[in-house]
């Protein structure tokens, strides 16, 4: 009797000893593909920036933080960092701006809404790299079709180039990342409108409240997660993007016109520079950790607030 | 018809222009390269450009298979993007499964890390992973490409899949365990058909994604005849001048498809999207 009840226990201490490894056994698969595919590269990338670097590519020692005195020297590296944040703040703002209000108009129903769903969905499903090709092709200075066009409709009687500046090449990168990242915010927001009671509006006009308060006192506040989920997902991808600035670019001219990805890409891959590259990565996750912390903080604040 | 819409006519012409103005925007670059695709090449850098071509060329279509390996950069793109989104739901389904289901201590932790692993793109980690693909002898090979995409797409997949199984209720699932299915049988047989919808818009979003995928390939594939078809368009950059026709008339080709499979799971997309991660 006695042996019985403790074979009954040890069974169910195994039993729960299960229950507790059972969910880890499961994401194991997907645990092992992130681990070894993402977090080994995150720590190679932190090796690499801390150590000397041969032109081979050879790890060696520890070498002081020389990596990054050598990248923050380096003045084209401060105009990286400028650019970034231009690149990031303008793309994310204006496209989350502009999605936001195609949103609403998608929303409003009328004959071929449907058509209209259809063709905002087109720069969202085609790649970044094929975009990128056909606006490097539009705003050629030479046989581009944008030149062509405004000619033949009498806009224009020369040639404009277009691209004549860093600054030019760089608003026009920026305006290509606007162009592909709208669609995405539209159909986040589209999706939060259509979770939204429509009683609540029918009952915002019998108090004849006008469109602008509808949609300061309703909408937004309403729209917020969608438009935070948007928002946070856009700050990274834009942040993190290549082939837009690569393609119409390549950082140049005299790499004044890179984002934090080109400027590494092409000290690792141009300039056989791994160690700096490696430094330039390592600065890309703190700044995006800083911006993770301060919107943890914001957020619980907010939550706070609300009890 | 809206009812706003039907009583203020002003307000319908404005929506209208509003709606034209944009369609014409967005389709202007897929006009382009449509057109370019179908002029002859000595129009292509010729002096009095017109919009549309002066002879339609549709010859360029077929051109592009036979100057290029183009078939083949098809065939590795496909090889690619069939194959990480197979790695990526056999993996993503158990691990969502265990994040929809079950309670367990490090959950929040996982669901963070998720979360965060997004912070780090492929081109940030390029350092690293081609040290990864050099040690693993993977380097310059279509192997490596599926198990990167495969990583890099978790992320998603196990959010939009934990947002289906989250809005599925599990009783279903508790009454074919009482009637003698293990956990195992419960979700195949009873949550997954469910959740059917969910898999098909996960799996053609990956699909998409590594069909997409640049970066990596361009700095993982050296071969010619190994690159998908994003790098290998490159083919068409010649050292003095580029072959815009033959490089529109692929694009198009690596395009259509795409956009055709997004506008089959775009609806289920944007809710997915937003709703897997906030619901807690």
């Amino acid at each position: 009797m006695k042996k019985n009840s403790t074979q009954t226990g040890r069974t169910l201490q195994k039993h729960s000893a299960f229950k507790k490894t059972e969910p880890y056994i499961w994401m194991l698969p997907s645990i092992i593909l992130m681990a070894v595919f993402i977090v080994i590269p995150v720590f190679t990338v932190f090796r690499v920036a801390l150590s000397e670097v041969s032109r081979a590519g050879v790890i060696k020692d520890f070498n002081n933080f020389d990596n990054f005195m050598q990248i923050f020297k380096d003045s084209d590296f401060h105009k990286t960092l400028w650019n970034t944040l231009v690149w990031t703040v303008s793309v994310v703002g204006l496209s989350t701006l502009a999605g936001f209000v195609i949103a609403m108009v998608l929303n409003v129903k009328f004959p071929g809404r449907k058509i209209v769903r259809a063709i905002v969905v087109f720069p969202w499903a085609t790649s970044l790299i094929i975009q990128s090709v056909i606006w490097k092709y539009i705003i050629d200075p030479n046989y581009g079709s944008l030149n062509v066009i405004l000619r033949k409709l009498g806009i224009i009687s020369e040639k404009v180039n277009w691209t004549g500046s860093a600054e030019a090449f760089f608003t026009w990168e920026c305006w290509i990342g606007i162009f592909v990242t709208v669609p995405f915010v539209t159909f986040c927001v589209l999706s939060g409108l259509q979770s939204i009671d429509g009683e609540l509006y029918e009952a915002a006009d019998i108090d004849g409240a006008s469109f602008w308060q509808q949609l300061i006192h309703i909408t937004l506040p309403l729209l917020k997660p969608s438009l935070t989920v948007s928002t946070v997902l856009n700050i990274i991808y834009v942040f993190n993007s290549f082939p837009i600035v690569w393609t119409i670019s390549q950082g140049d001219p005299g790499d004044q016109t890179h984002t934090l990805a080109t400027f590494l890409y092409k000290l690792q891959f141009r300039y056989g520079r791994g160690g700096q590259a490696a430094a330039v990565s390592v600065v890309g996750f703190v700044i995006l950790c800083v911006l993770a912390g301060v919107y943890m903080v914001m957020t619980l604040r907010a939550e706070k607030e609300e009890q | 018809m809206d009812k706003t819409l039907r009583k203020k006519p002003w307000k319908a012409v404005l929506l209208y222009l509003f709606v034209f103005v944009l369609c014409i925007v967005i389709l202007y670059p897929y006009f382009v390269m449509f057109t370019t695709a179908a002029k002859s090449r000595n129009e292509m850098y010729a002096l009095d450009m017109t919009i549309l071509p002066k002879e339609w060329k549709w010859s360029n279509f077929t051109r592009i298979w036979t100057d290029a390996p183009v078939l083949k950069y098809f065939i590795n793109s496909l090889i690619i993007a069939f194959g990480s989104t197979a790695l990526a739901i056999l993996c993503g389904i158990p691990a969502a499964y265990a994040l929809a289901r079950m309670r367990f201590r490090a959950k929040g932790f996982f669901l963070g890390a998720v979360i965060m692993s997004q912070m780090f793109a492929p081109v940030v980690l390029l350092v690293g992973i081609y040290r990864l693909m050099t040690d693993m002898g993977l380097v310059d090979n279509i192997v490596a490409l599926i198990l990167l995409n495969a990583a890099f797409n978790q992320a998603f997949a196990i959010w939009l899949l934990r947002g289906t199984f989250v809005s599925i209720s599990p009783d279903m699932e508790q009454a074919a365990k009482i009637d003698g299915c293990g956990t195992v049988g419960a979700m195949i047989r009873v949550l997954l058909p469910m959740a059917a919808p969910g898999i098909v818009t996960t799996l053609i979003f990956v699909f998409i994604n590594a069909w997409n995928e640049y970066t990596m390939a361009l700095t993982l594939i050296s071969t010619d005849i190994l690159k998908p078809i994003t790098v290998g368009i490159n083919v068409f950059y010649g050292y003095n001048m580029i072959q815009w026709q033959s490089l529109f008339a692929t694009s198009l080709f690596a395009t259509v498809p795409v956009i055709i499979l997004f506008l089959c799971i775009e609806k289920h997309l944007a809710a997915g999207l937003t709703s897997g991660g906030v619901k807690g």
